[in-house]
């Protein structure tokens, strides 16, 4: 080895890095995304170990209506996606361009499936009012006559069309409706009373058989969580859309024709990306669903 | 362009790529399992937490090696993921004192 080494001892011109330049621009491009998205896991952690106390705790993934198993089948989703585009790049490299085609599909399929299940989640999110500046907190100061007069509206709609809600869910929307307002209509009870009389009815009352109960909930601490919950999934689902991109375009060169042996960097590239964006998840799902 | 097409017979075959795919996904169902354990009360959360992502950093050390070919390609791209990842380090403990100095 010694020998060897002395005998490397007179420079030998070398161009470049001793990987291809895709590669390097690609490692590059992955490092940059590392960055970005340490800062983002980086600042949730922050501001979910910082400021919440045991009083008013970070919020627990039921009560923001987050199901462990949809984020559970979504990593399962994203791991399958991952053997098929390194199998597509195995397959191309031994020049299978009709198995390649076939795996991308498959990837492609997969990467649908897990933007279709985020959809689905988002849209609980939206129906339960789990937005943003949305959620009922510190309801003992000025938010407090905010949320109020959101609440209101929804019990009289719910009491109004009386639709997805069981009778006894019904007649506590009532109760609340009447309880909120004197006689002359002014509000009869403070702001935090309401929103811990709404918390009650959403805990009393199962969500399966009462599709149609929409109060904004009122969860310490739920707005923070929001933002954090949408920025990180938020992101990331737009990185599953860029490589679902990509993939329509190699299925587009196949389907023409123009698919071949030398395109086998390209597709490892494309893996490169594909697979950090899998890791990414596999933090993601950890640190928002199970811990 | 050559460099590229031998990486590929250099790496793990099919066979591979699968176990490594079963490793992952029974993994999956581990942090899963144990995230009920905790819900449960059948275990601490700290523990709990420690399992589940000394899980997630063994799957991404999977994910990593084998399909992103780190096994065979570290020696030519370490110089720029060990840097970004003591960047990474430094900045997750440059916002750690928010946490400490939080008012409570």
């Amino acid at each position: 080895m010694a020998h060897a080494a002395h005998e490397d001892a007179r420079p030998t011109l070398h161009m470049g890095l001793p990987l291809p330049h895709g590669k390097l621009a690609m490692w590059l491009f992955l490092v940059t995304e590392i960055m970005f998205f340490t800062a983002l896991i980086g600042t949730y952690i922050i501001l979910r170990n910082g400021t919440p106390t045991a009083a008013e705790p970070w919020p627990k993934p039921h009560e923001v209506h987050l199901v462990e198993a949809l984020g559970a089948i979504n990593t399962f989703v994203l791991i399958c996606s991952s053997v098929t585009v390194v199998l597509a790049h195995w397959t191309i490299a031994r020049g299978k361009i009709g198995a390649t085609m076939g795996l991308i599909a498959a990837t492609l399929a997969l990467g649908i499936v897990f933007l279709g299940i985020k959809a689905v989640e988002y849209k609980a999110k939206w129906d339960h009012d789990i937005l943003p500046g949305h959620i009922g907190e510190r309801l003992e100061g000025p938010t407090g006559q905010q949320y109020v007069k959101r609440i209101r509206p929804q019990l009289q709609h719910i009491v109004d069309e009386h639709h997805g809600v069981t009778d006894a869910a019904l007649a506590d929307c009532k109760q609340l409706l009447s309880d909120m307002t004197d006689a002359e209509g002014r509000y009869a009870i403070i702001a935090p009373e309401v929103g811990r009389r709404v918390e009650e009815i959403l805990h009393r009352h199962d969500e399966a058989q009462n599709p149609g109960l929409h109060l904004t909930p009122a969860i310490p601490y739920g707005n923070l969580w929001a933002s954090c919950y949408f920025a990180l999934t938020g992101f990331h689902a737009l990185h599953v859309l860029g490589g679902l991109v990509v993939f329509v375009i190699i299925l587009l060169m196949g389907l023409t024709g123009r698919l071949a042996v030398r395109h086998e960097a390209m597709l490892e590239y494309t893996g490169l990306y594909w697979h950090f964006v899998d890791i990414v998840w596999i933090f993601l799902f950890p640190f928002l669903y199970l811990i | 362009m050559s460099e590229a097409h031998a990486d590929a017979h250099h790496g793990p075959n099919v066979r591979g790529y699968l176990i490594v795919f079963a490793a992952l996904s029974v993994f999956t169902v581990v942090s899963f399992v144990i995230n009920d354990f905790v819900r449960g009360d059948k275990m601490s959360a700290m523990s709990g937490m420690l399992i589940i992502l000394a899980v997630a950093v063994v799957k991404a050390v999977l994910v990593g090696a084998y399909f992103m070919h780190l096994k065979y390609d570290w020696g030519r791209v370490f110089f720029m993921i060990v840097p970004a990842f003591i960047l990474a380090t430094m900045m997750i403990f440059v916002l750690l004192p928010d946490i400490v100095l939080a008012w409570k």
